[in-house]
């Protein structure tokens, strides 16, 4: 078995077994303390598997550039999912988990945080133990492929929408603190402001979205379509 | 009755590998490519030639398809009885000339909206400016005459190698163009912008100013490279600093931009010309590549002198 190979059997089922955690702490303490127990059942392993994640672009990213300049060769294996459908997404999980749910307590218990945190981690459970499945067996049951491509006609608008909500909500709170801003003058002449900044990206989530959607849509109709070729 | 002219026919397929046009098209036996795609608009009057590209269909093996164009005769491509083209349709078409138009009006009109307008600084909650440091002033000239330049460039000068763009290219190099000039003209005009030095500032102008000038000459001479239909563009460029850059357009380009942070530092300044930097070395590369691949030296060709990319002592 290849270092590649190694590595992806494992970081794939850690990270199923992580989204699991995540999964089974969330819908526990909504049962016990209801949504506004969630965050604080979560919080650990939520920033610890998301922030996990970003090496699902990271390697892809340095191995490419590594491919660009010298090897040429040897590094094909590792990109499993296109850098640039991934990026966003994984740009804005960062984003809630560490910029807005780690930053401002005020949201935390929010009940917008459950449905983000539930309909991340289904799909996280379904999408890892489905690479974990392919890369350790080379086999995938027909039933996981099935959800991996169907679950999201339902967990992406619970999850834009909880991580629009989310934005939306902190924004006055943003607006009051200094937070991650940047004042002028100094000597680069930049300045940066947070809560303009977000507002940017949530006008970012209205072409977005849809273009996600109708892409999840078309990489279904490929995987499904397709029978399981004889080899 | 006279001789009836020779035709043949030939079938248009889509990319699908479908029949895309029923029945094919007829043309006459000596007819180009150029008169292909106008029979095929006379079929659907949608696609004008500049919005068809025609391919061969791909050999076994093959992965690039080979392009045909639009000045050769069709016999040059075929030689059996059954000719076959492959149609894929570019998309609405706008000319160069008013793709440029409209990515350089947008920086020369609102880069000088922060400047006579200071009052627009309240609508992000600040002051407005009250004291305009000379850089400022300066800068507003520099900004100004080199995108006015490159209107005139473009409607006076440039010779463009292909006539036309996709429009989904307008919006985004509209998009790129137009938030960068936003964003350096927010900063440099920002009511509390620090100034560098005094001799900073005129380094930084002398090399935006002899840059530009610079500039313009080699598009003058990228110009006269090309005979007035734009043809002919493959000839090895040389004069000036084209003796020892293959890019010396984007050379100066650079190195005005270099100039221009220099005098005004702006952090969206320096981005600008990282992004710009960029590109252009990825469009150098392909320029250089293709000059010598082109004039390789064998065959009687001319060989294609050793030369810096882009940016010399760098690329």
């Amino acid at each position: 078995m290849g270092v590649v190979k190694l590595y992806l059997c494992v970081y794939n089922w850690l990270l199923f077994a992580g989204w699991l955690q995540i999964l089974v702490s969330a819908v526990k303490a909504l049962q016990q303390s209801g949504p506004s127990g969630v965050y604080a059942a979560v919080e650990k392993p939520l920033q610890i598997w998301q922030t996990a994640a970003l090496l699902e672009v990271f390697f892809p990213l340095v191995f490419s550039f590594l491919w660009f300049l010298v090897l040429r060769r040897i590094v094909y294996g590792i990109v499993r999912s296109p850098v640039m459908a991934t990026l966003p997404q994984i740009g804005s999980r960062i984003y809630l988990t560490w910029g807005i749910l780690f930053s401002f307590p005020q949201v935390q218990e929010h009940w917008l945080v459950t449905s983000l945190v539930l309909s991340w981690s289904i799909t996280e459970v379904i999408r890892y133990s489905f690479f974990a499945l392919k890369e350790t067996f080379g086999y995938t049951p027909r039933f996981l492929l099935w959800l991996r491509y169907t679950t999201f006609f339902v967990l992406y608008p619970t999850g834009i929408c909880s991580e629009a909500g989310l934005v939306f909500v902190t924004l006055p709170f943003m607006q009051l603190s200094d937070l991650y801003c940047l004042r002028m003058p100094n000597k680069l002449n930049f300045g940066f402001d947070y809560y303009y900044m977000s507002i940017v990206a949530l006008l970012a989530y209205i072409p977005g979205s849809p273009g996600m959607y109708t892409h999840m849509i078309r990489q279904r109709k490929k995987a499904l379509s397709s029978k399981p070729k004889a080899s | 009755m006279g001789i009836a002219e020779k035709t043949v026919r030939v079938q248009v397929l889509g990319r699908s590998g479908k029949e895309f046009i029923k029945g094919g098209v007829e043309i006459s036996q000596d007819g180009t490519v150029a008169d292909l795609k106008k029979a095929i608009q006379r079929q659907n009057a949608k696609y004008y030639p500049e919005r068809q590209r025609l391919t061969l269909p791909l050999e076994p093996g093959q992965k690039r398809p080979t392009v045909l164009e639009g000045g050769k005769k069709l016999k040059d491509y075929f030689s059996n009885q059954n000719p076959q083209v492959v149609f894929k349709d570019l998309g609405p078409q706008v000319a160069y000339k008013t793709l440029f138009f409209f990515e350089y009006l947008g920086p020369l009109i609102i880069y000088p909206i922060f400047y006579f307008y200071p009052q627009i600084y309240n609508f992000f909650g600040l002051p407005t400016r009250q004291v305009t440091h000379p850089v400022q002033t300066y800068a507003l000239y520099a900004w100004c005459f080199h995108y006015a330049k490159r209107e005139f460039e473009t409607f006076f000068i440039h010779r463009f190698s292909h006539a036309t763009s996709p429009l989904a290219n307008v919006y985004r190099n509209c998009a790129y163009y137009w938030v960068f000039g936003a964003l350096i003209a927010y900063f440099v005009n920002h009511p509390l912008y620090t100034p560098v030095s005094r001799e900073q500032m005129y380094i930084g102008f002398a090399i935006e100013a002899v840059s530009q000038i610079s500039n313009f000459y080699c598009h003058i001479i990228l110009k006269n490279l090309r005979s007035p239909d734009g043809k002919g563009g493959y000839q090895i460029p040389s004069g000036f600093l084209f003796n020892y850059v293959t890019c010396a357009n984007y050379t100066t380009e650079i190195w005005q931009w270099i100039g221009f942070n220099i005098a005004t530092q702006s952090l969206a300044g320096y981005l600008f010309l990282g992004a710009a930097g960029y590109i252009m070395s990825v469009w150098a590369l392909q320029k250089h590549k293709r000059l010598r691949q082109t004039f390789d030296g064998k065959e009687g060709r001319a060989k294609y002198p050793r030369r810096w990319v882009i940016m010399p002592p760098l690329l």
